[in-house]
């Protein structure tokens, strides 16, 4: 019981920062990422892949997994300023799957489907729940200062422009600014921010395969920026947390109702899901903190 | 690689345009309207597919299995606008697309349930194709080609010589001075949902008969259905099957050189680099971003 509670505040916390990275993007500058897992999943094989075939201490890793989901985001960057937000939301979409796709055919460095299985724990030394707790520490102290690093960008002058350049983006040229800095900006610190969750997850999970990063994971997050509120650091954590209770949620169902199969769970699942989305969208798209309207 | 292969090549890369043209088609003309990418167009895709599944089933008759598919598509695409889509149609781009996002899962969920997830096939007779030196014809692919090319010639038809296809092209161009010269949108949408979902079922049943059916079939359609509608500009129906059918033959083509993994990724990168030298696709005129 305690482990399986331990795994569910990984794996919120995990949600957290990949919420934290959207809504800086989204909630706080009005760019629509649909590639997210991208990131994410740069991070987790960056991570792994520095510890086990450079031999490196884990904690080495992360900063690792950070730079590289960041310097990926400068390229979509480039692209993406110049496009309107349906041409972008395709386009960031596209852009995470052919990251996939590279984790998928270059086997000689990501063993391709097969994925990377034992990855070590960040203490590989100690008892495997001592490592746990220890990373579950390690969790919290990154989402506390993740915190802080957000609440230090989005109420300073710079997040005030940033917020400028989402309402009215014609008016922050006017002033002089140029919107594209702040925008690639933006887009290369939230990528590190997912790619720190990645390089969580591949330790905590110590097993990762390309088909754990699946656009689904991206339009997750996106349900729990809505369902919590965007603009608003409150509404990412608590939209993650529902987020983990609804997924677990629909998990628990199935010891309740018989004769339901894994199949049949994971349908139910995204059904449930997907109707949240329609209902929030339509009757609540501010979300339940938010002070501003998602749309 | 001599001739001949590389002319099969560029004719399975032809078959395979026509098979992403028409949920291109679909994305594009809901955009030209609607004013947002659908996401849930490829599970009206499989919707169909899984319609004329039953229909063929129940006469086996090609025909019918059609028309089954178009009628399971075009109902599914009406009920996603008047219960879902309608009511938002006002707001912003990120408030449909997270709305058509939701959609999709929720029809993914209702095929996932019902039929669950062995994968299913059409039970037609194999054929064998025809080599003409070298050059080999399926007679099933040149069949379904012939379907496919019947069903755009139809809706180009519409779009162009039929008086409904003017109104929505007015619309598409400028809503509210449409709507001050009397075009009535409540019946312009109603046709447009319409159309799309039967031309997104016609698209399941043939890909059904082409490969399987599966609940997951429509995603794995959706993103080139997206990428060949933005390399042709979203909203133009010509550039959404001009740019299917050059994903399809560069696609096939590179096949050898790249592999079959980065033969899907081809398409993104192809879209990319449209959008790079084009921010508004390669069919229409440049717009100022929003």
């Amino acid at each position: 019981m305690l482990s399986y509670l331990l795994t569910i505040l990984i794996v919120m916390l995990i949600y957290i920062l990949l919420a934290f990275s959207l809504d800086l993007q989204y909630g706080f500058t009005g760019l629509i990422n649909f590639g997210l897992v991208g990131f994410f999943g740069v991070g987790a094989y960056t991570s792994a892949l520095v510890t086990m075939n450079l031999g490196l201490p884990a904690w080495i890793s992360f900063p690792a997994a950070m730079l590289a989901a960041g310097l990926l985001s400068w390229p979509l960057g480039r692209i993406a300023l110049r496009l309107r937000d349906d041409y972008l939301a395709i386009v960031t979409l596209g852009f995470s799957e052919i990251i996939r796709l590279v984790i998928v055919k270059e086997d000689w460095l990501t063993h391709g489907v097969q994925g990377i299985s034992g990855v070590p724990r960040l203490w590989p030394e100690w008892r495997s729940s001592a490592s746990e707790l220890f990373l579950f520490g390690a969790l919290v102290t990154a989402c506390a200062v993740t915190t802080v690093v957000m609440r230090r960008i989005t109420q300073s002058p710079y997040g005030r422009t940033i917020q400028a350049i989402r309402d009215d983006e014609v008016a922050v040229i006017a002033l002089g600014k140029d919107p594209a800095i702040f925008k690639t900006q933006v887009l290369v610190i939230g990528g590190a921010i997912a790619g720190l969750a990645g390089a969580f997850y591949a330790h905590y999970i110590t097993y990762i395969v390309p088909d754990q990063f699946v656009p689904v994971t991206t339009f997750y997050i996106w349900m729990a920026i809505i369902m919590g509120g965007v603009a608003r650091l409150l509404g990412s954590v608590s939209g993650a947390v529902l987020l983990v209770v609804l997924l677990e949620g629909t998990r628990f169902l199935r010891g309740v109702v018989p004769g339901v199969t894994d199949a049949g769970m994971a349908s139910f699942q995204l059904g449930v899901i997907g109707l949240l989305l329609i209902l929030f969208m339509r009757f609540r798209p501010q979300g339940l903190f938010g002070k501003r309207s998602a749309s | 690689m001599t001739l001949a292969d590389f002319i099969n090549l560029a004719l399975n890369g032809l078959v395979e345009g026509l098979l992403i043209a028409l949920p291109a088609l679909a994305v594009t003309l809901v955009h030209g309207l609607a004013r947002f990418p659908n996401a849930a167009t490829g599970d009206v895709v499989a919707a169909g597919g899984f319609g004329g599944y039953l229909s063929f089933n129940a006469t086996g008759s090609l025909l019918l299995a059609g028309l089954g598919g178009a009628l399971v598509g075009a109902i599914v695409s009406l009920a996603s606008y008047y219960l879902a889509f309608k009511a938002v149609m006002r707001r912003s781009v990120i408030t449909l697309l997270l709305t058509s996002i939701g959609v999709g899962f929720f029809i993914r969920a209702v095929m996932g349930l019902s039929f669950g997830h062995e994968l299913k096939m059409f039970s037609l007779p194999l054929t064998r194709s025809l080599n003409f030196d070298g050059i080999m014809l399926n007679p099933t692919d040149a069949t379904l080609a012939g379907i496919i090319l019947a069903v755009l010639a139809a809706v180009f038809a519409m779009l162009y010589v039929a008086p409904v296809g003017r109104m929505m092209r007015a619309l598409a161009d400028d809503p509210d001075l449409g709507r001050v010269s009397g075009i009535r949108n409540d019946r312009v949408m109603l046709i447009m949902w319409s159309v799309t979902g039967a031309v997104c079922g016609i698209a399941g049943t043939v890909l059904g008969m082409r490969t399987v059916l599966s609940p997951e079939m429509g995603w794995a359609m959706l993103l080139p259905a997206f990428a060949a509608a933005v390399i042709g500009g979203l909203g133009n129906p010509v550039g959404a099957v001009a740019g299917a059918l050059l994903l399809g033959v560069v696609q096939e083509l590179s096949t050898p050189v790249v592999g079959f993994v980065y033969k899907i990724a081809l398409a993104y990168v192809v879209m990319l680099l449209v959008l790079l030298v084009r921010p508004q696709g390669l069919f229409n005129r440049p717009q100022g971003v929003r």
